[in-house]
């Protein structure tokens, strides 16, 4: 029977809490919903959702299915139990088997099968036996458990090698049993059947036997000029020479060799996995003190919402520019990282996290980065301001650390397209619950805090998910560093408020935060060499006022702002002037005015302006001073808008030429002078700080919800157990059947429409399928077709 | 998070707050580890550098210690990567040990042996190294032992020299405590620095650093060499020791450019070693050619580079360095550091005048408006003339007399750098001027006459910038400095720092030219001093007499 229908079949038969079971681990079977058992079986064997399905194994888990794969045929009937697998997997009993195929049959990833014919009539009939679903072999790929292929496979496949088998073959007399092969396929066989083979690599020399050691895990490896290596029957030194004549190598290429799977099998001594890691490896984990771990949480909380303030604000001022080929180029972000007082990988995170929570908005039509949200952003209380932040980094499908400083090669530009990574969310998800899995059972030895370093965490996953674990192991060191300076590892382990945002739970987290973020100050401390000292975190409205004033300096919880001649300047110059300075200062320090920063603020203030520059349209000067002061008295003053800038010198607003004519209206006689056209003010402001709905964030869910998943167990039950033409399940049925004729080389009826809405049944031999198109063999014709999956109706063995 | 009065910031300064409750407390827990940078009224600035917490490790404090402190005190939490690199920093010290090998005489050892693997394959450092005796121990050529320490601090990898001294020929010394005694901290600044062997003593000006001096001497009872800057200052350590000490004057030499002497104590200025004559040094065969058991280095941070090649070669003699500070405007702190040794002792200024050590000062900058002439003189002058003329202004000279005449009863100095302006300046309020150009005998008369109070008003130049004591001066005027240089600052200042036999607090005058280069140094004087934690204002030369 297909596999699809006997997973449907048993799908219909379970009950419905273990479809929840399954419907959590494989949310994406019923997203969207499924009409029927047999679409959900035809979903639970689709490539991609046993791609998904396999990355959620752990290491036990997916030896078993490995070695189930290895030992089952499902052409010929040969099903599997924990008895058979037991031989095929050390230091594994029986229960434990069973427990394993349990598993992996609630996932759906196997299903229960009839026991082989050879069984039927012992005792063994009442063990469950399992067929792996359709397309797990495809899905685990060419080498499960990392064993080679049969001979007889390899024969096919490698041309060289099939010419040769028969020589090979002869020149072992163990392996021809006293017949002379001359075929290659014969000698394929006989290799598969070598009885020997064990002996043959005892005696092998032993270099040769440390050369096999090297294909212990994976069978294929680099050899160059592996073809010319194959000399049967003559002696050699060299030991892969003699592997590859005594055939226990095999050349696919000229370039790459593999070990065929007796040989590997032989060389774990006769068993698919050798031995079942059972235990999670628990690293030895370094400790430290609970001071320290606190501390360097709340410390990059605290400099991640300083460092992402600061850029809202600089962001405000000025937008980020781009690069034509997108992202922040090296200049601006050498420009903010000044601006921000941080290392250039802050910058980087802070100019990733303020778009990802939507504080600087990208505006399409200038290619620059506008501060959109930084006022909503910033009138969050701090808690919230973090949460947002970490929200967004958690859910963001962008990995920051990909700009930052690299470690040889080329640095990405922070906020380019090249940092996107479609699975990052689900990576750093992963990687931190790991991290967390580790400290929550390490404990707290001793009371002191634990430390996980990047090497546990990779050791872990690699048993935990091991499939999963190949994609993160390029992101990881990028992924902790940046949850280091996010504050959700603290000196190495998971901390409490990242645990908190991990888990959803933002009450608490904000409750925690509240308590533990140190409260912001408004007071300064002056001092007489002209500084002044924000003790902590300083209101954003004040600390806006300030820099205006002084120029900061220092990086870190405090801030230092410098006095200078040239900042009270730039105060004036924004409109301060010497009473409001003084009153801002008295009004904000914890402390007396120092004498001499009270004498810097008057007399820059009394100096400010000896030298005045103005716009005008025009002006108006004679050595006339009283016909002038008539003038300012004249109604025309009003109109011509006429300021007295010196005694002999009006300016007016308008042009020259407007004056003029005002002036001979009155009946004098100016002389225009040639001026140069005032020249027209750039306006630098910000765009219009409209809210973008930064809200505060809700919980992202990684499963389905209880009403989905209710919902569609009510469809799925009303549903009889397998409709058999059930509309979804079709096609992934017909393939199935397309496959398994490929497999076997037999002949199919298929039901095709052609691009004029009529159908014709042809009996073809299908002789492959990828990426939607079929190329069968028209026995009739004698000729080779390609047709579109989509076209074919139905599919029948013949 | 604890209240405490430290804020730490990533940047690896150390903010105190001042007035908090702990922070006593807090500052004698960091001063261990940290450097003073700044001391102004309310918020001190400690630095954390790489020199700063291997003096620490050498004073036996380790990383722990370090970061608990930093927690305990601690406001906000402490930027962890700044924790993580003072572990890093500290545990780098001591790793590598010169240590007397009864066999090979002096190895260096190490229980890390990729640290050796990796400083023997240093390109400086290999050719100093004699056979390796084993995987942790290699032979260090015995006359390479100052080179090598210095190569090794170059490189991070800072020795703990531990291979003892030579005990130099015996001499008896004692102190004589008839009428005074040591003072608390000049007693522990020596035990430390005899504890440690070797190293660094630093205290403010006017802290009595030629105590220390005297108290390690006797501490060493054998024959010692004391080098000084200038011939001035080397009569006043043959005064004070005489005054302090059993030793007599047929004890004490000088050698110096006009006296040769050497005896079981010898005085010797930087000047007479680093004479140069055909390429070589003659002099140096003093430092050689004696059995030394200890060597004093007056100001260690005007320490010139001929003596430091030399020290390099002394490292078997016990070395005391005193200075007022650390800093060196050539920034060979790192020499001093491998050479002389770390810091021994070192006492918070501030901390010293609260005991009434030294007096207070209090620093005035006094703005004077140039004449309209001055003004256009200056602002069409040449670049290189700018400076002299607005520092050297008539009007200076006429703020002075006015000065002058407000403290008639003060011992006073006036001091500058110009020798014209200073002539005029000393005709006008008849006072003799000290320059380049007089005796040692004038000088020493008119310091004598000055001390005794006989004489007022003294005018110096440079030349009295450093090492004469001048304990009754209580007004200081200074109407031009070289270019705002720090340490030119904290000597003249250390000129008003001496005890006051009243308890006066002594007086600091800046004449300062307004919206000329003038202003810009006095800008940089002013944040030093008030940094230094003066009491410093700000007035305009016409609102004197109100102040």
């Amino acid at each position: 029977m297909s596999s699809i229908r006997a997973l449907a079949e048993e799908l219909a038969a379970r009950g419905n809490d273990s479809l929840r079971r399954l419907f959590a681990v494989r949310p994406d079977l019923i997203t969207p919903g499924v009409p029927d058992f047999a679409a959900l079986a035809a979903r639970a064997c689709a490539r991609v959702s046993l791609q998904r399905a396999l990355e959620t194994l752990s290491k036990p888990q997916l030896e078993v299915l490995e070695a189930l794969v290895l030992t089952t045929d499902e052409d010929e009937g040969r099903s599997g139990s924990a008895v058979e697998l037991r031989h095929a997997v050390g230091n594994a009993t029986l229960g434990t088997l069973d427990s394993i195929l349990a598993e992996l049959s609630q996932l759906a990833l196997i299903y229960r099968a009839d026991p082989p014919d050879s069984i039927h009539s012992a005792s063994g009939s009442r063990r469950r036996y399992y067929q792996p679903v359709a397309r797990v072999r495809e899905v685990l790929g060419s080498y499960p458990a990392g064993l080679g292929r049969c001979y007889t496979e390899l024969a096919s496949v490698s041309q060289f090698f099939a010419e040769r088998a028969p020589d090979i073959v002869n020149a072992i007399p163990a392996a021809a049993q006293q017949q002379h092969v001359e075929h290659h396929i014969a000698a394929a066989y006989a290799l598969e059947r070598w009885a020997s083979l064990p002996e043959a690599l005892e005696s092998a020399p032993a270099k040769a036997r440390e050369v096999l050691a090297k294909f212990t895990n994976w069978p294929v490896g680099a050899v160059p000029h592996a073809e010319a290596r194959v000399k049967p029957g003559r002696r050699t030194d060299n030991p892969v020479d003699w592997l590859l004549s005594h055939g226990l190598l095999v050349p696919l290429d000229d370039e790459h060799v593999e070990l065929p799977r007796p040989v590997g099998l032989a060389l774990r001594g006769g068993r698919i996995v050798p031995e079942l890691s059972l235990d999670p490896p628990a690293p030895p984990v370094g400790s430290t003190s609970t001071a320290l771990r606190r501390n360097a949480a709340l410390g990059a909380i605290s400099e991640v919402l300083r460092l992402v303030s600061a850029l809202a604000v600089e962001a405000g001022e000025r937008a980020v520019e781009t690069l034509r080929a997108g992202g922040v180029g090296t200049r601006e972000l050498r420009r903010l990282t000044a601006a921000l007082r941080a290392e250039s990988d802050q910058t980087v995170l802070a100019l990733e996290l303020a778009a990802a929570a939507g504080i600087i908005t990208l505006d399409v039509d200038t290619s620059v980065w506008r501060a959109t949200g930084a006022d909503e952003w910033l009138s969050l209380s701090r808690p919230e301001q973090w949460l947002v932040l970490a929200s967004a980094w958690l859910d963001s499908p962008r990995v920051p650390s990909l700009a930052m400083s690299p470690e040889g090669g080329a640095q990405l530009a922070p906020l380019s397209g090249e940092g996107q990574r479609p699975d990052a969310a689900a990576v750093r998800r992963r990687i931190l619950e790991a991290a967390a899995e580790l400290s929550s059972e390490a404990g707290s030895p001793d009371g002191r805090a634990v430390v996980i370093t990047a090497a546990d965490i990779r050791t872990r996953l690699e048993w935990a998910q091991p499939r999963l674990a190949r994609r993160l192991r390029g992101l990881l060191d990028g992924v902790l560093a940046e949850a280091t300076m996010m504050g959700f590892l603290g000196s190495g382990a998971v901390t409490r408020a990242g645990a908190a945002v991990l888990h959803g739970d933002f009450d608490e987290l904000l409750a925690f935060l509240e308590e533990v973020l140190p409260r912001s100050v408004d007071k300064i401390l002056l001092q007489a060499d002209l500084t002044a000292v924000a003790p902590g975190y300083l209101e954003p409205g004040l600390a806006r006022r300030l820099a205006l004033l002084a120029d900061p300096e220092g990086r870190g919880p405090a801030t230092i702002y410098r006095f200078s001649a040239a900042s009270l300047r730039r105060a004036l110059d924004a409109g301060e002037d010497a009473a409001s300075i003084s009153a801002f200062l008295a009004e904000h320090a914890e402390t007396t005015v120092p004498q001499p920063l009270a004498y810097l603020v008057e007399d820059t203030a009394a100096r400010y302006g000896r030298i005045r520059v103005g716009r005008a349209g025009s002006f108006i000067t004679s050595d006339d001073e009283a016909s002038l002061a008539g003038l300012l008295h004249e109604g025309a003053a009003q109109q011509l808008g006429l300021t007295q800038i010196a005694p002999t010198v009006l300016v007016s607003n308008a042009t020259p030429q407007e004056v003029a004519l005002v002036l001979r209206e009155l009946g004098l006689a100016p002389a225009v002078d040639s001026s140069l056209d005032p020249m027209v003010k750039l306006q630098r402001g910000r765009g219009p700080a409209a809210s973008n709905g930064l809200l505060r964030p809700t919980p992202k869910l990684t499963v389905p919800s209880q009403d989905d998943v209710e919902a569609q167990l009510a469809v799925l039950r009303n549903q009889s157990a397998v409709t058999g033409n059930a509309d979804e399940a079709a096609p992934m049925l017909g393939i199935e059947t397309l496959q398994k004729a490929i497999r076997l080389k037999r002949a199919v009826r298929l039901n095709i429409v052609d691009a004029l809405g009529n159908s014709t049944v042809e009996e073809l031999r299908p002789v492959s399928i990828s990426a939607g198109r079929v190329r069968v063999f028209d026995p009739e014709r004698e000729t080779e077709r390609v047709l579109s999956v989509h076209r074919i109706i139905d599919v029948e063995l013949a | 998070m604890s209240d405490g009065p430290l804020i730490v910031q990533s940047d690896k300064t150390i903010l105190l707050e001042v007035e908090h409750a702990q922070a006593t407390e807090a500052r004698h827990a960091i001063a261990a580890f940290a450097e003073l940078e700044r001391a102004p009224e309310h918020v001190h600035t400690y630095r954390l550098t790489p020199l700063g917490l291997w003096n620490a490790r050498a004073a036996g404090i380790d990383a722990e210690t370090v970061l608990d402190t930093l927690l305990r005190y601690s406001r906000f939490p402490v930027p962890h990567s700044l924790l993580l690199d003072i572990e890093e920093t500290m545990s780098r010290y001591g790793r590598l040990r010169l240590e007397k090998d009864p066999q090979h005489g002096l190895v260096m050892r190490t229980d890390d042996y990729p640290v050796l693997e990796e400083v023997m394959r240093a390109k400086k450092i290999a050719p100093l190294l004699g056979p390796r005796i084993d995987g942790e121990t290699v032979v260090v050529h015995s006359s390479q032992r100052g080179q090598l320490k210095q190569s090794l601090l170059k490189i991070g990898w800072p020795a703990d020299d531990r291979a003892g001294y030579v005990d130099g020929i015996p001499h008896p010394i004692a102190l004589q405590e008839k009428g005074w005694s040591l003072r608390p901290y000049q007693r522990l600044a020596a035990e430390n620095f005899w504890a440690g062997g070797s190293g660094v003593v630093v205290l403010p000006c006017g802290a009595g650093k030629t105590l220390v001096g005297a108290a390690a001497m006797a501490q060493s009872s054998s024959t010692t060499l004391i080098l000084v800057t200038n011939t001035v200052s080397a009569r006043q350590w043959k005064d004070e020791l005489l005054k302090r000490t059993s030793l007599t004057e047929d004890e004490i030499g000088e050698y110096s450019g006009s006296v040769k002497e050497v005896r079981p104590v010898t005085i010797a200025t930087y000047q007479v070693l680093t004479v140069k004559r055909g390429g070589l040094y003659p002099h140096l065969e003093l430092v050689d050619k004696n059995d030394w058991g200890l060597i004093v280095y007056d100001e260690v941070h005007l320490l010139p580079a001929p003596i430091f090649r030399m020290t390099a070669d002394l490292q078997a003699r016990r070395r005391l360095g005193l200075t007022a500070t650390l800093v060196r405007e050539d920034g060979r702190e790192g020499e001093v550091f491998s050479l002389i040794g770390p810091k021994r002792y070192d006492a918070p200024w501030k901390d010293i005048e609260a005991q009434g050590y030294i007096a207070p000062a209090d620093c005035v900058e006094v703005r004077v408006d140039l004449p309209r002439e001055e003004r256009m003189a200056y602002a069409m002058a040449e670049d290189a003339d700018k400076y002299r003329l607005c520092a050297s202004s008539e009007t200076k000279t006429e703020v002075v007399e006015r000065i002058v005449a407000r403290h008639a009863k003060d011992q006073l100095l006036v001091i500058g750098q110009y020798i014209d302006q200073l002539d005029e300046i000393g005709e006008r309020i008849k006072a003799p001027v000290i320059k380049g150009s007089t005796s040692v005998k004038e000088r020493q008369r008119l310091f004598d006459a000055f001390r005794a109070g006989e004489l007022h008003r003294l005018v110096v130049s440079k030349v009295a910038n450093f090492s004469i004591d001048l304990p009754e001066a209580s007004v200081a005027i200074q109407v031009s400095g070289s270019f705002g240089s720090r340490q030119e600052e904290a000597q003249r200042l250390g000129r008003l720092l001496r005890p006051k036999a009243n308890g006066k607090t002594a007086r600091f005058y800046a004449l300062v030219a307004r919206d000329t280069l003038d202003q810009e140094f006095a800008a940089k004087r002013q944040r030093f001093l008030a940094e230094q934690g003066y009491a410093y204002r700000i007035v305009d030369a016409g609102d004197l007499a109100k102040d």
